[in-house]
């Protein structure tokens, strides 16, 4: 659906985006995460038509996406509106300049307001609204249009706890019919929304991290065991750099160099420690981010 | 063009919200008074307050026409005190929006950039110009009051060409605020300008042909007797508007 050849964006002398290669297929749901200066906003920033950039493409379709403006939707980083006017006259504004009909914005508002939890706050000046109801109405002018491709620049960043929740839901909800790319650095609020993750620095994509792949980090090793009699003596192995204690039967153990499960298990044995199961350690998605991050 | 309408009219709803259209409008119909009060009642004001001993009165001199009370009004108070103020209105029309994000969730819908910045152009125009309309009307009034009659038809032509000298200062803020992001910077450089044409149109015969404030001296000459329509003029004036936005259209697009 959307493809990126060599995009390269010079801001103020400074090159912000330097040959940026990504593609993104219909309806996935994917995350644009990297430390800060990444590029992550320039990058959204040319692909919504709101920077041009020197070289490369961004194609929607086989088409250059600035054709497609009907077809996406944006949510950006700071989101402000005009604070005189209220919820529903931004909607109809933002409608309208969708190309929608004014009668057929007015009939949505409602659904739209009660789907991203501003329902019976249509009246509401913008200047009345705290910092997550404007995050939400933001998100409403997002959708209002229907896009087919929704890009979304920190949409969690001023929201409370029940306010993310509400939004991970909407996302979970929108992701079956819309391709959405989410920009963040908060990893547990996409984690269970994004199916791919693609990772930037420096105005690079350095890498993927698929969410649905489990991570496993093979230089720690998982171990239930059956009483932790003789445990300590594992420490005493060259091998074991250290031995936590998670839980009265479980623990973990650290190495410097990847473990053969077979070898660990010998080990154990050696000093009577019975296993019930071993396995390697499982890396969260941010694990997985600050090691490709901090590699390259 | 739809959009330019939409635009347009959040531009003029805006202005009503925030009561521009009343208060722009309330200063500079108190402008338009002030000066044929002060040249009516100069020898009652000097009286009151002057040094008897050090002011001297030609009971000779000449008592100036209403043309020349009017004249005086736009040349001292409307285009020193009301393009200051005027500006300093402006001076957020682009980085409000910049600022806030509102530019981008507007750029980032099948609007065109330059549909985004004629209606800034259109619609702070349309609000100026209404304000000024009121006040050089309530000026008329007062001035045909106090010094005797001269042509409404004179004061629209004025009108007229005043309102491509507005128009150019709007694009002017524009320029400017694509340039620069702070808004009192924006409003001092834009003042600069305007001065600094409105001087040179004074300064030099030759190079007065081509900027912009020379639309100033044609619009004053609709008011004397001097049916001079300098077409060349006009065209300059808005020529260098539509360049303007031109050109802040192709920065707009680096930052």
């Amino acid at each position: 659906m959307i493809i990126i050849d060599n995009l390269h964006k010079t801001l103020e002398n400074r090159k912000i985006l330097k040959g940026i290669n990504l593609s993104i297929a219909e309806n996935e749901c994917v995350g644009l995460i990297g430390p800060n200066g990444a590029g992550k906003t320039t990058l959204i920033k040319c692909m919504t038509g709101i920077l041009s950039y020197e070289n490369g493409s961004i194609r929607m379709d086989s088409q250059p996406i600035e054709q497609h403006k009907k077809d996406i939707g944006y949510l950006s980083q700071y989101t402000d509106f005009k604070a005189w006017m209220t919820c529903r006259e931004s909607l109809l504004f933002f409608g309208q300049l969708s190309g929608l009909e004014k009668k057929l914005v007015q009939k949505r508002i409602p659904t739209l307001l009660e789907e991203v939890g501003l329902f019976g706050k249509d009246h509401f000046k913008v200047e009345q609204l705290s910092g997550g109801m404007k995050q939400r109405l933001g998100v409403a002018q997002a959708i209002l249009h229907n896009p087919r491709l929704l890009i979304l620049d920190e949409p969690m960043s001023s929201l409370d706890p029940i306010g993310r929740n509400e939004m991970k839901k909407l996302m979970e909800r929108l992701k079956l019919h819309t391709t959405i790319l989410i920009s963040t650095h908060i990893l547990d609020d996409t984690g269970e929304i994004c199916d791919r993750y693609i990772i930037m620095k420096n105005g690079q994509v350095i890498g993927n991290i698929n969410s649905q792949l489990q991570h496993v980090d093979r230089r720690k090793v998982l171990l239930q065991v059956k009483d932790m009699k003789n445990i300590d003596r594992l420490k005493m192995h060259s091998d074991f750099e250290s031995v936590q204690f998670l839980s009265p039967h479980t623990i973990l153990l650290s190495g410097d160099k990847e473990f053969v499960l077979k070898n660990v298990i010998k080990a154990c044995t050696a000093q009577s420690i019975e296993v019930i199961t071993i396995g390697f350690h499982q890396k969260d998605l941010e694990q997985v981010f600050i090691e490709m991050v901090s590699e390259i | 063009m739809n959009n330019l309408f939409i635009l347009v009219r959040a531009e003029l709803a805006e202005a009503l919200k925030e009561y521009k259209f009343i208060w722009l409008t309330l200063f500079f119909s108190t402008l338009g008074v002030t000066q044929p009060l002060i040249n009516k009642y100069m020898d009652v004001i000097l009286n009151h307050i002057g040094d008897t001993a050090g002011i001297v009165i030609d009971p000779n001199r000449q008592v100036p026409n209403a043309t020349d009370v009017f004249l005086s009004t736009i040349s001292g108070q409307f285009n020193q005190i009301g393009l200051i103020i005027l500006i300093i209105s402006f001076m957020g029309l682009i980085a409000t929006d910049r600022n806030s994000g509102m530019q981008d969730f507007i750029l980032t819908r099948p609007v065109s950039l330059y549909s985004y910045l004629y209606s800034k152009l259109i619609g702070h125009w349309l609000i100026s110009m209404f304000s000024i309309s009121v006040g050089v009307l309530v000026s008329y009034l007062y001035t045909v009051y106090l010094f005797g009659t001269f042509s409404f038809l004179k004061l629209l032509g004025f009108l007229v060409l005043y309102s491509l000298w507005i128009l150019y200062l709007i694009s002017l803020v524009i320029l400017i605020s694509t340039f620069v992001k702070n808004q009192i910077l924006i409003a001092i450089l834009t003042i600069t300008f305007a001065f600094f044409w409105i001087f040179t149109k004074n300064f030099s015969h030759a190079l007065s042909q081509i900027v912009p404030a020379k639309i100033l001296t044609l619009a004053e000459h609709q008011l004397l007797d001097l049916h001079e329509l300098n077409y060349v003029s006009v065209f300059i004036c808005l020529m260098l508007t539509v360049l303007n936005i031109s050109w802040a259209g192709a920065k707009f697009n680096k930052f």
